[in-house]
């Protein structure tokens, strides 16, 4: 998932891509290579519940967000041995992977067509509050889908995550100046898919 | 408009982020047993090596089993040569000395003749 082509040595300009003095999951991710079992089991207690976290924000599915926090992990499980300490953070390495399977999935999404997806289930006035910001958080996931995948991982990394532009940077391999063109991009092409939407969005009494 | 459409965007981005969705047991143990196969399948290659007995170091230091195929043919080898003595082989001194050789492996020499003088 890696885009090797895209890496620019901007990474080491950012604090996040720094060499931690103690990166304790990447310790953990050397114990579990050298055999360590328990080290699997904190670094699964510590990581998924982020994971499922970043995948639920930008698929807005449990099961979708539950498939790719497990396909996360296990990739995560196959790179321990030859991970290397203090050339890149646990953190970002999982931001990255887990934004490139979410755009994966959205893009298959995109594939079905908008229209048909970002219908709410029930817009009658008697929905629930609960079901009404699942929808929302639907729409939201859907225009996202709707955006080129770099863009759709930028402007997520940022306003879903709330991420800083030099940690976006690091996640991405591209330099800052770049992130913020294409979470501009980005947030514009997502105002304007959600315009027209406000009803379904429930802010149209606003 | 501009500015509330923009309001309404930010708010989606806050209740976005708001969510904190926990894993349940099922996907924690999908995850816990995706480790233990990798984990398995990486130690598959080593454990007999460390836990076995010794021979099997040996066989390590040999190489390991497609050195003791290399090994074993030599040694039939050998074995057949010193056996069968082929014509080829005598053909083949015959070519390096230039002439028969012979060699005597008794002892012509009286060996307390070594001990006179």
């Amino acid at each position: 998932m890696s885009h090797p082509a895209r890496a620019m040595p901007l990474m080491d300009e950012t604090p996040f891509a720094s060499p931690a003095p103690l990166d304790a999951e990447g310790a953990l991710l050397l114990a579990y290579a050298n055999g360590d079992r328990e080290a699997a089991r904190e670094l699964t207690v510590s990581l998924a519940p982020r994971v499922l976290g970043q995948a639920t924000r930008m698929l807005s599915d449990r099961a979708e967000a539950e498939d790719v926090t497990q396909e996360v992990m296990l990739r995560l499980w196959h790179v321990a041995p030859d991970w290397r300490q203090g050339e890149a953070r646990v953190a970002t390495w999982l931001y990255r992977v887990t934004s490139n399977l979410c755009t994966d999935r959205l893009r298959r999404r995109r594939g079905v067509g908008l229209d048909d997806v970002a219908e709410p289930p029930d817009p009658t006035p008697s929905v629930t509050d609960r079901m009404q910001g699942e929808a929302r958080m639907r729409a939201l996931s859907d225009a996202l889908a709707a955006l080129p995948d770099r863009q759709a991982q930028a402007v997520a990394l940022r306003h879903l995550e709330g991420l800083s532009n030099p940690e976006i940077a690091a996640i991405m391999e591209i330099g800052v100046e770049a992130v913020e063109s294409l979470t501009a991009r980005g947030k514009r092409a997502l105002a304007a898919t959600l315009r027209g939407r406000k009803e379904e969005l429930g802010y149209g009494d606003d | 408009m501009a500015m509330t459409e923009r309001d309404d965007l930010e708010n989606l981005f806050s209740e976005a982020r708001a969510l904190r969705p926990e894993p349940g047991d099922d996907l924690m143990a999908r995850i816990l047993a995706d480790a233990e196969a990798v984990a398995a399948e990486r130690e598959r290659p080593v454990r007999p090596v460390s836990a076995g007995p010794g021979w099997r170091n040996w066989l390590r230091t040999l190489g390991g089993w497609p050195a003791v195929g290399g090994l074993v043919a030599s040694t039939v080898a050998g074995l057949w040569i010193g056996v069968a003595q082929p014509a080829a082989l005598s053909d083949i001194a015959a070519s390096v000395w230039g002439e028969q050789v012979s060699v005597n492996l008794g002892v012509d020499v009286d060996p307390l003749s070594l001990l006179e003088g």
